[in-house]
């Protein structure tokens, strides 16, 4: 597969790629949990080498995320990794929180850096490699605007739009950047075909897209991204993560201390005091033992 | 449960007894992190408390207890190791235990997510240590050579109850709160006279110049049996106070904390006979409440009892008692506890006395 934004990694910024590889990405950003291992770049080729494992994981991200970590880094990689990528999110609140933690304590413990991506970021980036590796992009060289929508329960998207081109990243500097907004699924839908009355055409990604495609008063000129194995484009896989930020790291974005990483939450936190959520319940099988739980609002 | 453990220590090293242990506890609103020798010695504890996040709105919101923890643990887990004389590498520590239950889910989550990444990059074994547990072994921290059995009064913002332990690892739950914890109700009483929060201290204080018989609330349960309720106490306190509208809070306080702890002593008291327990041991956050530190003492000079009052910082949460309840743990299962490790909000204390309760570690399936 042939990444969709060139890499400078593979054309002369090598030194700078070689200190910080072996990297690991860490993703917990939607209900996919997984990491990705990138071992080192191809000496021929400098197309970078990457082990990924990830698993839909509803709620389990902590469950899954370190033997995901263990499978993909094999018996010493972890202890050779000199770069670790997180999703910061925008994302559920729960699996940001296992994912930013665990990067953050492998940052500490491993003493390198962390680089965080947002979860936008990284649709931007999938969408953009299946633009240019399905040969999609317009006759004339042109990229169709993409706009990415990201879950945030509560009837909600996290949504960001991106112009992307050759040479863009995702996330860097003033061509790859966009806004993370929150807003309901019939603004997005709003945007999006305001995007393809101007453009002509418009690519989403992303779970929010998939689940509010519907959304959208006419498909028309409106392709909803896949992912490397054909299916659509919904969760950041971890193998985009782990690409993004080699792309991120060759354009000269630098990775932070662990200390320093705190996740992109997209939206401020409730602050209802839960008191039958702040107490544990008892601890045995009295009567009403249990019962004083409540769901869990987010997460 | 199956796959992989934690530890990442191959052959002949993987049957040695780890012995410095760090310890990681994130369950509620305080981020801790410990290190402790053989279980017994406290190398270094470092607590950041996150009572300023949550006091304006007068109890812990889960939300903000999750992000603080996320930006405290790796500051709090450098500075425990420092203390300790070792450093980000995790030089001579063996092993990491970490509370995973019962708590806040989203709270919880942080410490297992970094312990177990912190497990990974050392390759040490990480186990999963249950928060109560912990409670019951930060008395052994203070005074390792108490005798057995002893009867322990775990009282707290999340717990209340009376175990009796007949030997470290060895628990028989003889009572608990069927409704609020004493400290929530302490939490909630204050918050209704205008005291403040965490509620605990804040009465504690008022209740000093009040008179503790200006009025009579309900006892509940007082005699009978072992179990605790003290969600009516709470409605007594609110009905009177606006009968009386000219009750002093000193009086209101002192009267609430003197039926507070007339029950959890009588209990306790009850509970040590029955049993035949050497020693009384107070464990929890409301084991600071000055008061109780009295009544007990006194109670267990009366029966004589040995009374341990264990220090402030080690009532409250704090992750060297976690340390020390997971090298215990260790010393049967040195591998931990598997990589998937998750958080469980509603962990129960192992009782040895009931059968089918879960083991205190997650033991691997042989197959
Ligand atoms: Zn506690």
């Amino acid at each position: 597969m042939t990444a969709a934004v060139p890499r400078s990694a593979s054309s002369g910024d090598g030194p700078v790629l070689g200190r910080l590889v072996p990297l690991l990405a860490v993703e917990t950003a939607t209900t996919l949990v997984g990491a990705a291992f990138v071992e080192g770049l191809d000496r021929a080729s400098g197309a970078p080498r990457v082990r990924w494992a990830g698993r839909q994981g509803g709620r389990e991200h902590a469950e899954l995320l370190a033997p995901a970590i263990d499978e993909v880094c094999g018996k010493d990689g972890l202890g050779a990794v000199r770069c670790v990528a997180v999703d910061l999110g925008p994302g559920r609140f729960t699996g940001l929180r296992v994912g930013v933690a665990t990067a953050k304590a492998l940052g500490q413990a491993l003493g390198v850096g962390v680089l965080g991506v947002r979860s936008t970021d990284v649709l931007a980036w999938a969408a953009a490699e299946w633009l240019s590796g399905g040969g999609t992009v317009d006759a004339d060289g042109g990229w169709p605007p993409v706009v990415v929508a990201v879950d945030a329960r509560r009837g909600e998207v996290f949504t960001a739009t991106y112009h992307l081109g050759p040479g863009v990243v995702p996330g860097h500097g003033a061509t790859g950047a966009a806004a993370v907004r929150v807003v309901s699924p019939e603004a997005w839908a709003g945007e999006v075909e305001e995007a393809r009355r101007r453009q002509g055409r418009v690519v989403v990604a992303g779970d929010g897209a998939v689940r509010y495609l519907e959304r959208l008063t006419t498909t028309d000129g409106v392709q909803l991204a896949d992912d490397p194995d054909g299916l659509p484009l919904g969760a950041p896989l971890p193998r985009a993560l782990a690409l993004l930020a080699l792309d991120r790291l060759a354009a000269g974005d630098v990775p932070m201390s662990a200390a320093e990483v705190v996740p992109e939450y997209g939206r401020e936190a409730d602050v209802r005091v839960n008191w039958a959520q702040r107490i544990a319940p008892p601890v045995a099988t009295a009567p009403g033992a249990g019962r004083r739980r409540a769901p869990e609002a987010e997460g | 449960m199956n796959g992989p453990t934690a530890s990442r220590r191959d052959g002949p090293t993987s049957a040695i007894r780890p012995r410095r242990v760090l310890g990681i506890e994130t369950s509620c609103d305080e981020t801790a992190a410990a290190v402790v020798d053989a279980g017994a010695t406290i190398v270094s504890s470092v607590v950041s408390s996150q009572v300023d996040v949550h006091a304006r709105y007068g109890g812990v919101v889960p939300e903000l207890a999750g992000r603080a923890h996320v930006e405290l643990l790796t500051p709090v887990v450098a500075d425990a190791l420092a203390r300790a004389g070792s450093d980000e590498s995790g030089r001579g520590i063996d092993a990491i235990a970490v509370t995973h239950g019962p708590g806040l889910v989203g709270s919880l989550l942080v410490g297992v997510a970094g312990a177990k990444a912190l497990g990974l990059a050392w390759g040490v074994p990480v186990v999963g240590v249950n928060h109560l547990e912990g409670h019951l072994f930060a008395s052994l921290l203070e005074q390792p050579d108490l005798g057995w059995p002893l009867v322990v009064l775990l009282v707290s913002g999340g717990h209340t109850l009376l175990v009796a332990v007949t030997a470290p690892g060895t628990y028989r739950l003889l009572g608990q709160t069927i409704d609020d914890a004493a400290g929530e109700a302490f939490d909630k009483v204050a918050r209704f006279l205008g005291l403040g929060y965490p509620g605990g201290p804040a009465i504690d204080a008022a209740a000093e110049s009040g008179d503790p018989r200006a009025f009579d609330f309900p006892r509940a349960f007082l005699a009978e049996g072992y179990d605790f309720s003290f969600s009516g106490l709470k409605t007594s306190v609110v009905n009177t106070v606006r009968k009386h509208p000219e009750a002093t809070v000193e009086d209101v306080a002192a009267s609430f904390r003197q039926a507070v702890v007339d029950v959890l002593v009588a209990k306790a008291r009850r509970a040590a006979a029955d049993v035949g327990a050497t020693a009384l041991c107070l464990a929890g956050g409301v084991a600071a409440n000055s008061l109780l530190r009295r009544r007990v003492e006194e109670a267990c000079a009366e029966d004589g009892l040995g009374a341990f009052l264990p220090s402030r910082s080690l009532c409250t949460d704090n992750a060297a008692m976690i340390a020390a309840a997971g090298w215990f743990q260790l010393q049967r299962h040195p591998e931990g506890s598997p990589l998937d490790l998750g958080a469980d909000p509603n962990l129960r204390l192992p009782d040895s006395s009931r059968g089918g309760a879960a083991p205190a570690v997650p033991i691997v399936a042989a197959d």
